[in-house]
């Protein structure tokens, strides 16, 4: 029994680091435009294609996929930021959040079409499991949990001690102040949508190496993404972090008890206390 | 040699609403100018159109001989004006260092050696320079969000009362460090609710009362103006 623990808790650390990659996206999105982007969904879908179609047709290795898909979900991003939702972003954050809805179900149709509904798998070698003390763990994981962290730590240095990423802050911390200090929100805000759909690439890329990709990859985790990021408290980066690994070991752990159904509740169950309880989430700076 | 000068300009929030009807007011070089008033005068929304934060609908804004009416917060701030807002005037999520090198954003290059002579002239942001702004006290942060507007070199300071909330000690800092900048030559335009302390460091102040000039003269004077006194001062 504690060794099923055990295992389920690692299975679900190594689920949240997948998730904290799209979550940390989301929430950069919330803090600097201030709704909620369920695009991100079809953002870590379109992510996923372009690096198992890139791995399927020129054999790139890992590094390379995870740039290019980058940088694809964050253009694919901006542009439909740009097309659609940008134009009503005057209409205010419920609106632009529901059309974001109808913006994700766009996008993963567009995949469907261009690419089908069938279950597709990168080229990976298959590696039996490694076993630590009676823990199974695959070396595919093992690498994936690398990427996620080295990710992190690329972002976190980003934002901690780059200009850009400074003015970021600032935009999301105080965007009048920020106008002021001639930083033009504008050009933060299309910088902070490229970074949050491409970490949503990415995500995508590393959750289509854990398993396999289909158009649903994005929609199946939007749930926990979303959970997390509220979770952590929206807008807060740290917070989306830790909020993934919980909302990944929560579901993982749920497991033990119920059927893998319910699974998915695990996140709306979570979002409900952490709405009742203290509604600007654990690292969160302000209330929703 | 006359910095800014506004005249007669008109502006308010909604479209029939008026909060200026034709205020009109003068900086000179070297000079601070303290606008006082009841509340609702419309004395920051006056500051805020000198900013570029205000549309003007009638009426001019003249910067360094220059018209600069037409331009917003970002041409207004390029042309040499600084407004440092009385609230969420720093960013509290930000360390005192990054805050500082932000509000240089444009001239990345000199920015490092203008925060030095910050930390020079405000030791307390030096010794503070590593702590978030959202853990300084109400006169540190005042400090620091006037010494944002320095950062970007300006040829004036607008600021909207700076020392509301400050206990006394802080509020008598804060009219010091106005009074030292203003000394090395810093045109200051400000808006403050402690008439009296703010009219007493000023060259001249204005008196706005329904968003029209009611009165006008030198800061001592209109200090010592029994019926200002008692009108706005509180006696």
């Amino acid at each position: 029994m504690l060794v099923d623990l055990a295992q389920n808790l690692l299975n679900g650390l190594m689920t949240g680091m997948l998730i904290a990659i799209p979550a940390i996206g989301f929430s950069a999105i919330y803090a600097v435009l201030r709704y909620p982007n369920f695009a991100i969904a079809a953002y870590a879908t379109i992510g996923a294609f372009a690096g198992w179609w890139l791995n399927a047709t020129f054999g790139l290795g890992i590094v390379w996929i995870i740039l290019i898909a980058f940088c694809v979900s964050g253009l694919v991003g901006v542009a439909a930021e740009q097309v659609t939702l940008a134009r009503l972003r005057p209409a205010g954050a419920l609106t632009v959040a529901i059309a974001s809805i109808a913006l994700n179900l766009m996008l993963e149709n567009a995949v469907r079409f261009l690419f089908g509904n069938d279950l597709r798998g990168f080229d990976l070698p298959i590696q039996p499991d490694w076993r630590i003390l009676a823990l199974r763990i695959g070396p595919q994981q093992v690498q994936n949990m690398l990427l996620s962290l080295a990710i992190m730590a690329a972002l976190f240095l980003f934002l901690r001690y780059s200009p850009f990423g400074k003015a970021m802050r600032a935009v999301a911390d105080n965007a009048d102040l920020a106008r002021l200090k001639g930083i033009n929100p504008t050009r933060i805000a299309v910088a902070t949508i490229f970074m949050g759909a491409g970490l949503a690439g990415v995500g995508g890329v590393l959750l289509g190496l854990d398993t396999s990709i289909d158009p649903m990859t994005g929609a199946r985790i939007l749930l926990s993404v979303f959970a997390a990021a509220v979770l952590g408290g929206l807008g807060s980066i740290p917070g989306a972090v830790v909020g993934a690994l919980l909302i990944g070991m929560a579901e993982e752990v749920s497991l033990l008890a119920f059927p893998a159904t319910y699974k998915t509740a695990i996140g709306f169950v979570a979002i409900l206390l952490m709405l009742t309880l203290r509604p600007r989430g654990l690292l969160g700076e302000r209330a929703l | 040699m006359t910095i800014l000068d506004v005249q007669k300009v008109v502006a308010g929030y909604g479209a029939a609403e008026e909060i200026l009807k034709e205020a009109s007011i003068t900086v000179d070089a070297g000079e601070i100018v303290t606008i006082i008033g009841p509340n609702g005068a419309g004395k920051s929304t006056l500051l805020k159109l000198v900013a570029g934060l205000m549309p003007v609908r009638r009426g001019t804004v003249q910067f360094c001989g220059r018209d600069v009416t037409g331009l917003d917060a970002l041409g207004r701030s390029a042309a040499g004006i600084s407004f440092v807002p009385q609230e969420r005037n720093v960013f509290s999520t930000l360390t005192v260092a990054d805050n500082l090198l932000i509000s240089a954003y444009h001239d990345r290059a000199t920015a490092g050696s203008r925060r030095e002579a910050m930390y020079e002239r405000y030791p307390v942001l030096a010794e503070k320079r590593k702590a978030l702004a959202r853990t300084l006290s109400g006169g540190q942060r005042q400090i620091l969000a006037m010494a944002m507007g320095l950062m970007s070199a300006p040829k004036m300071l607008l600021l909207d009362e700076p020392t509301a909330g400050l206990s006394p000690k802080a509020a008598d800092a804060l009219f010091d460090a106005v009074t030292a900048l203003n000394r090395e030559g810093m045109p200051i335009l400000m808006v403050e609710q402690h008439a009296v302390e703010a009219l007493e460091i000023s060259t001249r102040g204005y008196v706005l009362v329904t968003g029209r000039n009611a009165a006008t003269g030198t800061g001592p004077t209109l200090a010592a103006d029994p019926e200002i006194r008692r009108l706005f001062l509180g006696g």
